[in-house]
């Protein structure tokens, strides 16, 4: 995966460069958004990483003028700026995701590796199949091992979205985020609950278990 | 600069431009009064001369040069005002009362007017001059005839009114600008008073108000006014204050525990005592430990310091309950407690949608925390009778002692019982700060009772205002 990062902090950018390398990644590091617009705009970049405020340009007018010159490459926002109107303003500028500032790496690596997947999936599929465990979207019926799972609404879009990101860790804010749509953090493990529940639904009579957890960062439903 | 400040004011400048209207208008008044007095005196002493010139000309026709002089001594003996001099057409003096014309005899024109001294003798035998004026007329046979009159009372008189008239002028304009002076020094002294006020406040001192003295008036209004704007300004500035002094505080005690926990592990590691890899495990818990104090203080903060809740819409609170009951449902089921909700709909609340689902989770999040399994939570929704709409999250935990009910809500708070239980003690704060922000409140009571030997509970209601 080829990631740009534009980052000011030059701690911070070399900090996640030499993370997200760690995590087999091949990272550019650009110091400002004039910087950043250049290098992004020679292409061949999966994800994005754009700090908002920078000298020079900020995140925000870099990526505006990105998407106005047609370039589609999923971006992520990272930002101190965590008010629901900031991140508003984020994704309305074209940006696909939003990730508070300070952040845990474990949190950033699982917001790269689910916008990089993004583009692959971007055909309207109607069914999603992960290893013998298949949603057919239309009919809202899960099959493992053409067993029928029963699934109520809410755990139907949690096993959705485990399935479009299969094998990547996706953590529990993302699940809070994207499945729930609250952008707080509760303090007891509401998600857990709800993955281990689900967690029993498809795996239980199964002598192999999908839905893994990830230490330290979430879960990831493998094959 | 070097006019006294009253001078530089613009209410003095004001006063300047009012009196220099008023001057223009007294200016055109006292001409008309001029006009209408002291030159209809002139003119009514142009007209008796004129009338005695054509007179003397009706005399000229009917009895020549001769009857003229003989008409003019007659004349000046029964006291007539006028002063007489008539020459023949060569220019000799044929009689007058005065030695010579005014005018000079080469003057073609047939009639000409002129003004002229005349000496007169007083008793004493001193000469006085007097002003005069006077008409000399050419006569048909080529004689000059002059005809004045002493106007010296008449000017005197005329004088009389000019000087009155410059007197009135020079008055009004020494009392406007007396006046203009005056309103000036009273204007800046309340002017004054305010910029005193605002220096003060710009110099740092938020606690300076402008002194009211009950006046009534558009000064008072404006000082009351700002002094309003200044209580606000300090209060916004406290909670401000306050909230930076709040989050340094809360954090110093979490972030010492985390140095201490990592100084002792790298002593316990360096012993060889300890496992490096727990050690970083243990300060990654607590640095995220942190970060969510963190995140909490400052949403409390913000939503003090704003007074009112971004983004608030009007909606049916009933869905958005429904969806937190469902998030928190499965969580009271894996605890042993029996959760259930009574959400009624068709109800309005105008809110932030993400402030309000943080406050419910909250309160739920609380009391799946308190209570022990076998118990049960409940979250109703329903309206009041007095129209307000309420959320609250029943619990038979073991509910807060009354006395104990306003402390929950302030921030760091724990009760004893609860010391041995993850959080920081920010959950009932937070939702307390979402109520206020929405114009609502946050109240606590004692639950519906026991469950065994588990409760009284506790009942925590967030109240909001009705919509419309």
């Amino acid at each position: 995966m080829r990631i740009l990062i534009v980052e000011d902090d030059a701690e911070a950018g070399a900090a996640m460069a030499r993370g997200l390398r760690e995590a087999g990644s091949d990272v550019v590091h650009a110091p400002d958004g004039v910087e950043g617009l250049k290098v992004a705009e020679a292409g061949g970049f999966d994800v994005l990483v754009v700090d908002r405020m920078m000298p020079n340009m900020d995140g925000l007018t870099m990526v505006e003028t990105l998407r106005r010159h047609g370039d589609q490459t999923p971006v992520l926002f990272l930002s101190a700026l965590g008010e629901i109107e900031d991140r508003v303003t984020g994704l309305r500028a074209g940006g696909d995701d939003y990730l508070v500032k300070p952040y845990a790496f474990a949190e950033l690596i699982a917001r790269v590796e689910a916008l990089s997947r993004r583009r692959e999936t971007g055909a309207v599929a109607t069914t999603l199949r992960v290893g013998d465990l298949e949603m057919d979207l239309i009919g809202r019926v899960v099959r493992r091992d053409g067993k029928e799972i029963d699934l109520q609404p809410r755990e139907f879009q949690l096993l959705e979205f485990l399935m479009r990101h299969a094998g990547q860790s996706v953590t529990r804010t993302m699940l809070l985020e994207k499945v729930w749509e609250y952008h707080f953090d509760p303090q007891t493990n509401v998600i857990d609950v709800h993955i281990s529940r689900l967690r029993s639904k498809i795996d239980k009579g199964f002598d192999r278990a999908m839905l893994q957890t990830v230490r330290g960062a979430g879960y990831r439903l493998e094959a | 600069m070097g006019l006294p400040a009253t001078f530089r004011t613009n209410t003095f400048r004001l006063t300047l431009l009012i009196l220099a209207l008023f001057a223009t208008a007294g200016a055109a008044f006292l001409g008309y009064v001029y006009f209408m007095t002291a030159g209809e005196i002139s003119r009514l002493a142009d007209m008796s001369i004129t009338k005695e010139v054509a007179t003397l000309d009706a005399i000229y026709q009917k009895g020549g040069a001769e009857a003229v002089r003989g008409a003019m001594i007659e004349r000046t003996s029964i006291d007539q005002p006028f002063l007489y001099l008539l020459l023949d057409p060569s220019g000799r003096r044929i009689w007058g009362t005065i030695p010579d014309v005014p005018v000079g005899q080469s003057d073609e024109r047939n009639i000409v007017w002129t003004h002229f001294k005349v000496a007169e003798a007083r008793p004493d035998g001193s000469h006085e001059t007097r002003p005069a004026r006077g008409e000399r007329q050419r006569l048909a046979g080529g004689e000059i005839m002059f005809v004045g009159a002493d106007i010296g009372d008449t000017a005197a008189y005329v004088n009389k009114i000019v000087r009155a008239i410059w007197g009135g002028g020079v008055l009004v304009v020494l009392l406007g600008l007396g006046g203009g002076i005056l309103i000036s020094r009273n204007v800046s002294r309340s002017i004054g008073g305010l910029n005193a006020v605002i220096g003060a406040v710009k110099g740092g001192d938020m606690r300076a108000r402008v002194a009211l003295t009950g006046a009534g008036d558009e000064f008072e209004e404006l000082g009351s006014g700002l002094n309003d704007m200044l209580d606000r300004l300090e209060h916004s500035i406290g909670s401000l204050r306050h909230a930076g002094d709040a989050i340094a505080h809360d954090l110093r005690s979490p972030l010492t525990r985390l140095r201490t926990r990592l100084e002792v592990a790298m002593l316990e590691v360096e012993a060889g005592k300890s496992d490096p890899q727990a050690a970083l495990v243990q300060a990654l818990e607590d640095a995220d430990g942190v970060l969510r104090t963190f995140t909490a203080v400052l949403s409390i903060s913000r939503l003090q310091a704003a007074g009112s809740a971004p983004d608030q819409v009007a909606f049916d609170p009933g869905q958005l309950a429904a969806d937190v009951a469902e998030l928190y449902e499965p969580v009271c089921e894996d605890q042993g407690l029996e959760f259930s909700s009574e959400i009624a709909g068709g109800l309005g609340v105008k809110a932030n949608r993400e402030f309000l689902s943080q406050a419910l989770a909250n309160l739920l999040d609380n009391a799946i925390k308190y209570t022990p399994a076998g118990g049960a939570v409940m979250l109703r929704v329903r309206k009041r009778s007095s129209g307000e709409v309420e959320f609250s999250v029943t619990d038979t935990g073991p509910g807060v002692p009354e006395d104990q009910r306003e402390r929950v809500v302030q921030r760091f708070v724990r009760l004893e019982n609860s010391r041995n239980r993850p959080g920081a003690g920010l959950g009932l704060p937070l939702v307390a700060a979402v109520a206020e922000a929405h114009g609502g409140r946050l109240e606590l009571d004692e639950g519906p009772g026991k469950v065994g030997a588990m409760g009284p509970g506790l009942r925590v209601a967030l109240v909001l205002p009705r919509v419309g």
